[in-house]
């Protein structure tokens, strides 16, 4: 909604249908009527909010508890934020126009590394004191979730309480206990002791951490009993659990502008530089019937003709053929299309490719990840040359001539062969085309071959390796270009710089709280956009903390040191890590779930592949 | 197959959508709605869909019309205002469908409602400027056009421009050339204040009515 004040600073800015609300199904309660007001933060602006599907869910969630007003707040643009501070407004909002000061809880969502500074710049915005020290009552209460939770540590200093794993039960169980503490008036002090007893509550001031003089961690020592390890929260049931039957629709185009449906959640393959892979195990499958359900509400309630299975491999879903055929039986008549955004080489057959084109057609794209098959058993990434050949031929047949391959350089043990090899493979997908009786007539053939830079990970096996410098990832980009010898074959890369914070950041410790603040106070936001980052800045403000960002980015960890995570549990056992990296290292590769159980840990669970019958291979 | 003028508002939050954005919505709101919206039949279907003359980014409306052709006679009046109106935001309500009587091309002149705030100022001081203003021999203020900036002098077309003092500011009438041979926007009545009276005021500006050459009200 909007009020005259922010109203009056509209006309001087571009796209002003970021700031104002009042999309359709967007969610307007009464603010005395409701006892919690929930401020959902997107540390990135609305477009890029907006696509995100962990935010409709929450929202939506929240939302349907009567004495919980959920709102959603993005970042302004550099124009509007440069409006609203000029004209002392502080940050608002969308649904009601009310600045966030206010509210209760204040939760971010963490979905990049890059994006810490919007979150000080965004708090700063409201008016909200940085450091959770500084923020004395139960209200104000800073909270994250999200895949970078599981190195909350940079962040530790702002946040009174992380989230850890899968949000869906406890965010309302931590609203209700903050519910019933405000009630009673209780102290903030109180209040967090309380929630650091339930799963998957993280609140950083109850823990101390010592550090060794040569930096690295000592020790990780709980107060006021505190778990240790803090265990991740995880939806067992997907079936069951909360998915909502409405989307906020934008009026101004977003990044992903359609219905989304969640298939599955965790991943089956364990590929070695994929957090999201360990994170999210076990391995659970969405039923046809609730996914199919699903999009025709959705559908119904949006009215978008778009619909994305999305997941972190959409075509490990043991039923997806019956799941499209379900789907046809309502999308044709309805001229809705359907979308698979992320396709394994390994399982691209004539059928799938039948189904999906024949409502609408989108380019391809395929992640072999590494140009040589040595590479690719050390990063387990199960797919051969052969099977990728087969895929394209089965892709140009069907009428496809545009084909992109995502690759990532500086993976561990990878040499300027390996390198040369993502060129070569590109040129066998050209030489593929030529060569297939069956492609179409009178068109070219154009492969994007795209290289992104290696960032080791928490929770992946390679959480202990160097990140290359970027001295060596910008040769080994030269090195691609070089390799390249025909104009069919388009290489592409992102800047090495980026990547060196985002490895910084991913593995740091508390000591970079206060990088992020002396960064905030220089000025930094927007880092994940190109035009605003500025590496050289970066590197002055790690000077003047005394901060070695080497230490974090490109030094390799022993496998007996203190990692700052290591009182954060996902379920996956460090010893299977350790397992995993010297197979790396051994050009071993390891079956995929569905295959054997590699006993991960993620058993833990109680569910999911983990205690599924295995049919073999699928 | 039918062809029917959709009658809505653009207010509130809807005021800040571009025209491209207004499309898409609309779109998605006739899908939603389930509507038998005709598509053409050429190799990329598309649906038909026109708008009688696009709004500029930040002025609200109060009687826009949309063109759509139906592929089915039966529906009802009623069932198309309702089903479009539980299909679209708030800010985006339909109040009527019509027939269309004329067409798009034969609007000239489109008549606005815009409300100045003036802050401390007695509304009766800078309403009387404004008066003023409007009747000097010139009031030349630059133009954005498709061939760069040109001086465009605003003078024939205030006569139908009547500015009335309210209790928290000014309201200025206006009745100017729109369509696609000769478009005056409103805001340029801003900007010839804020060039020659050095007023910077915040102004909402609605458009209430579309008129043929004759000043018919558009149908």
């Amino acid at each position: 909604m909007v009020n005259k004040k922010i109203e009056k600073l509209l006309a001087n800015v571009q796209k002003p249908g970021r700031y104002v609300g009042g999309e359709l199904n967007c969610v307007r309660k009464h603010a005395d009527e409701v006892d919690v007001r929930f401020a959902f933060c997107f540390p990135d602006i609305y477009e890029v909010g907006m696509s995100h599907l962990g935010l409709k869910i929450l929202y939506s969630q929240l939302n349907t508890v009567p004495y919980v007003w959920c709102e959603r707040v993005f970042a302004p643009w550099v124009d509007m934020e440069e409006e609203m501070r000029k004209n002392g407004l502080p940050l608002y909002a969308l649904e009601s126009g009310d600045s966030i000061r206010d509210f209760d809880i204040i939760g971010f969502t963490l979905q990049y590394e890059l994006s810490y500074t919007n979150i000080l710049n965004m708090l700063d915005l409201a008016g909200i004191p940085l450091k959770a020290e500084d923020r004395h009552s139960l209200s104000q209460l800073v909270v994250a979730g999200g895949p970078c939770a599981c190195n909350p540590e940079p962040l530790a200093d702002f946040f009174d309480l992380f989230f850890i794993g899968e949000g869906e039960e406890v965010d309302l169980e931590v609203v209700a206990l903050y519910r019933e503490y405000k009630k009673q008036d209780r102290s903030k002090e109180e209040f967090l002791k309380a929630a650091s007893q339930i799963q998957g509550v993280y609140v950083p001031s109850l823990y101390h951490i010592s550090y060794h003089e040569d930096h690295t961690v000592k020790a990780i020592v709980p107060k006021e009993g505190a778990p240790l390890p803090v265990k991740k929260r995880i939806m067992m049931d997907v079936d069951k659990s909360y998915f909502p039957d409405k989307f906020v629709v934008p009026y101004i185009e977003i990044v992903h502008d359609r219905t989304v449906a969640e298939v599955l959640r965790g991943c089956i393959r364990g590929c070695r530089f994929c957090q999201a892979g360990f994170l999210y195990r076990p391995f659970r499958e969405k039923s046809v019937d609730v996914i199919d359900r699903q999009c025709h509400d959705l559908c119904d309630s949006t009215g978008y003709d778009e619909i994305s299975l999305s997941s972190l491999s959409t075509s490990d879903h043991s039923r997806l053929n019956e799941l499209i055929d379900r789907l046809h039986t309502w999308t044709e008549k309805e001229n809705t299309g359907i979308s698979l955004p992320s396709l394994r080489v390994d399982n691209f057959s004539p059928e799938l490719m039948s189904k999906i084109k024949s409502v609408r057609r989108s380019g391809l794209t395929f992640a072999p990840e590494a140009g040589t098959q040595r590479l690719r058993d050390v990063i387990n990434k199960n797919v051969t040359e052969e099977e990728l050949m087969k895929t394209v031929n089965t892709a140009f047949k069907g009428g496809w001539t545009t084909i992109k391959l995502y690759f990532m350089i500086g993976l561990p043990t990878e040499t300027l062969d390996d390198v040369a090899g993502i060129a070569e493979l590109g040129q066998k997908v050209v030489d593929a085309f030529y060569a297939n009786p069956d492609k179409p007539k009178g068109k070219g053939v154009k492969v994007t071959v795209s290289a992104s830079s290696f960032v080791p990970k928490p929770f992946t096996p390679f959480q202990w390796e160097p990140q290359d410098t970027m001295e060596t990832l910008r040769k080994k980009q030269r090195h691609l270009v070089a390799s390249v010898k025909t104009r069919k074959v388009e290489p592409n890369w992102h800047e090495a710089d980026t990547s060196f914070l985002e490895a910084v950041f991913a593995r740091g410790d508390r000591r970079l709280c206060g990088v992020l603040l002396e960064a905030h106070r220089s000025g930094c936001k927007m880092d994940g956009w190109q035009n605003f980052f500025s590496f050289p800045k970066w590197m002055e403000i790690f000077e003047r903390c005394g901060i070695d960002p080497a230490f974090y980015a490109n030094r390799r960890r022993s496998f007996d040191e203190v990692l700052p995570w290591d009182h954060i549990d996902y379920g996956i056992k460090k010893s299977f890590l350790i397992d995993e990296c010297k197979k790396a290292y051994a050009n071993v590769t390891t079956p995929n779930c569905r295959e054997q159980c590699s006993s991960c840990g993620a058993s833990c669970f109680k569910g999911g592949i983990c205690y599924e019958k295995r049919q073999g291979l699928v | 197959m039918k062809n029917v003028r959709v009658w809505f508002k653009k207010i509130g939050t809807a005021r800040y959508i571009s025209h491209l954005d207004l499309n898409r919505c609309m779109l998605r709101a006739i899908h939603k709605a389930k509507l038998p919206l005709w598509y053409t039949q050429g190799y990329n279907p598309h649906a038909f869909i026109t708008f009688a003359l696009p709004l500029s980014l930040g002025i609200g409306g109060e009687r826009e019309s949309m063109d759509i052709r139906l592929d089915d006679d039966g529906i009802t009046r009623e069932e198309l205002i309702g089903k479009l109106n539980a299909a679209l935001p708030d800010d985006i309500p339909v109040f009527d469908v019509t027939e269309p009587v004329m067409k798009p091309g034969q609007i000239a002149y489109a008549s606005y409602l815009m409300k100045l705030e003036t802050q401390g100022h007695p509304p009766e001081e800078t309403a009387a400027a404004i008066r003023e203003l409007f009747s000097r021999e010139t009031v030349v203020v630059p133009k954005h056009t498709k061939n760069g900036m040109i001086d465009l002098d605003l003078r024939p077309y205030l006569d139908r421009t009547e500015v009335v003092a309210r209790d928290d500011g000014v309201e200025i009438s206006a009745m100017l050339p729109a369509g696609s041979t000769m478009n005056v926007n409103p805001s340029l009545l801003c900007d010839a204040m804020k060039k020659y009276l050095l007023l910077d005021l915040f102004s909402d500006i609605r458009r209430i009515n579309l008129y043929d050459a004759d000043f018919k009200i558009f149908e």
